[in-house]
């Protein structure tokens, strides 16, 4: 069983089992795929250099567009020229976080920093993220309804092995997080 | 929102208080933009209320208030500023997974905070 992250005189440390690494290493990798741009090799090398990408579009994937929301509510037109300025550079930031966590996945005990704990935080969040859209959690009740999920031996279809998944990411955050607040408490 | 699992919530009293807003003079006291930030049933509550202090610099208190609002009305304008400003806070808090939207003011404030932008206090950009 992995060990929940904890605050201590090394700085933020967790433990996994090697099972639970490579499910994480699988997790990151499917997000980090969805986030990269599929149509680089037609980038005006110019514009990709500023960040700029003229040819974007809302994604249509729900669980894409929760990772990168438009800007503006009720307002597609600017928000797609704000998406055509910000979203490459949302990507590979998201990207890099994702890769920069995944790394971290190599070595046997986790000793973060605390620029390795923000890389963490927030792929575990955007996991989370899509695994919640793929289980249509649309509101508190639903999620309620996923956390009931707590025992691997039923695990018979795809949802409940989902369930299970996000309900350990939530776990493994939610302990990272509590630890994170501890370290900024304890900065001086 | 969710709180997730049977961690115990951090009852310890902040030390800061939320004092930014009036030491920002360099900002007009009513400029039109605010940054919303809405409620999901997935980011964790210690989350929301951990990125508004490391990256708005907000204390403790000011930041578990913010992310309550959050939490209870569905929104709360946790940032007020230039168009440009919340727009830059808008990316940030995507980067970060929370969902944000901006919008012009309309002078009916729901609360939030009054700062034109971070690096105050113990602001820390992630």
């Amino acid at each position: 069983m992995a060990k929940a992250f904890k605050y201590g005189l090394k700085g933020i440390t967790g433990f996994l089992e090697p099972a639970e690494r490579e499910l994480l290493r699988s997790l990151f990798d499917d997000v980090i795929s969805m986030l990269e741009p599929s149509d680089r090799g037609k980038q005006d090398p110019l514009a990709a250099l500023i960040g700029l990408d003229m040819d974007v579009r809302e994604p249509s994937d729900r669980a894409l567009r929760r990772l990168l929301p438009n800007v503006i509510k009720d307002d597609a037109a600017a928000s797609l020229e704000f998406r055509q300025l910000t979203e490459r550079s949302l990507r590979e930031s998201k990207i890099g976080a994702l890769r920069a966590a995944a790394l971290d996945l190599d070595k046997d005990e986790l000793v973060l920093t605390p620029a390795d704990a923000r890389h963490w935080s927030t792929a575990l969040n955007d996991v989370r993220l899509v695994l919640a859209e793929r289980l249509d959690i649309r509101d508190e009740a639903d999620a309620d309804h996923v956390h009931q999920m707590q025992d691997w031996s039923q695990a018979e279809d795809v949802e409940s092995y989902l369930a299970l998944v996000y309900n350990f990411t939530t776990w493994l955050q939610e302990s990272l997080v509590q630890a994170m607040l501890q370290s900024m408490e304890a900065r001086p | 929102m969710t709180s997730s699992v049977a961690l115990g919530p951090d009852t310890q009293e902040s030390t800061q208080t939320g004092t930014e807003a009036s030491t920002d003079s360099l900002t007009a006291p009513d400029i039109p933009w605010n940054l919303v930030i809405w409620n999901d049933p997935v980011n964790l509550m210690s989350y929301v209320s951990y990125v508004f202090q490391s990256y708005f610099g907000y204390s403790e208190t000011k930041a578990n208030k913010l992310m309550m609002e959050v939490h209870k009305k569905g929104r709360s304008i946790v940032a007020h500023g230039s168009k440009e400003q919340v727009e830059q806070h808008a990316v940030a808090m995507h980067g970060y997974g929370l969902w944000a939207t901006v919008e012009k003011a309309t002078g009916g404030n729901s609360g939030g905070g009054k700062s034109g932008g971070p690096g105050k206090g113990k602001g820390k950009r992630g």
